[in-house]
């Protein structure tokens, strides 16, 4: 299972976070929020300093792009859980 | 502390500001497992009516009767203290839910169309690539997509 993360951040601040935390896995910059609106998963004005943003959610995609697996918080605070995901993931055959 | 006048002490508004701690605990507790995470807004909210129950009593009790009880400033600091406490937690609260519905969004057994976006060093990669194997690692099961608010 490959994580792929995926915001509005462009490539700099991404690489920043990617440094800082030391991530290894892709993460994916969407300026303009495109896909983030062709998934419907649009925060209007929703940073801290008024932007559009996307709404936290977790989607596990198999190999011919079929959705296997979501996560839909309804609270910003609350993510998906690391143990939760692989064992989503540990479910595909 | 001496209490000449004979008054007793007025222990109300202390129980008060103690329940509204434990509210804030309540709220401040969100990481913990799943199951729990539904029954901890509606404790919190029992325990923020508790304390409010409490600092109303501590101040009708110090206010409305200064010849049995003391500690008339006190009650007040300690209710402006324990409701601010409770109103910037209730605002916390409201605010972290303001998240637009996802119904829209894909759901399992949907086929979600592909995409093609910049990575870190600017190179594009679509749903597909990342679905593919790659030069040194086979192709994943599956992919993880992880839409996130930003990093600030």
């Amino acid at each position: 299972m490959r994580p792929v993360a995926i915001s509005v951040d462009p490539p700099e601040v991404s690489r920043s976070l990617a440094n800082k935390a030391g991530y290894t896995f892709p993460i994916l910059s969407d300026p303009d929020a495109a896909v983030i609106r062709q998934y419907h998963l649009l925060h209007l004005a929703g940073s801290p300093d008024g932007h559009d943003i996307a709404r936290p959610a977790e989607f596990l995609v198999d190999s011919s792009r079929v959705v296997r697996w979501t996560n839909f918080t309804e609270d910003i605070r609350v993510r998906a859980r690391a143990d939760d995901m692989l064992a989503s993931a540990r479910q595909l055959r | 502390m001496p209490n000449p006048a004979g008054h007793r002490r007025n222990l109300a508004p202390w129980w008060g500001l103690l329940f509204a701690i434990g509210a804030i605990g309540c709220h401040g507790a969100f990481f913990l497992s799943s199951p729990l995470q539904g029954a901890l807004p509606w404790l919190s909210l029992s325990l923020a009516v508790l304390a409010l129950i409490f600092l109303v009593a501590g101040l009708w009790r110090a206010l409305g009767q200064p010849q049995v009880y003391r500690g008339k400033a006190l009650s007040v600091v300690l209710s402006v203290i324990a409701v601010l406490a409770i109103g910037l937690t209730a605002f916390a609260f409201v605010s972290a839910r303001k998240l637009p519905s996802s119904i829209a969004a894909p759901q399992v057994g949907q086929r979600i169309p592909d995409f093609s976006l910049s990575d870190t060093s600017g190179k594009r990669l679509s749903l597909g690539q990342l679905l593919a194997a790659s030069p040194g690692s086979p192709a994943p099961k599956a992919v993880l997509l992880i839409f996130y608010r930003g990093y600030w």
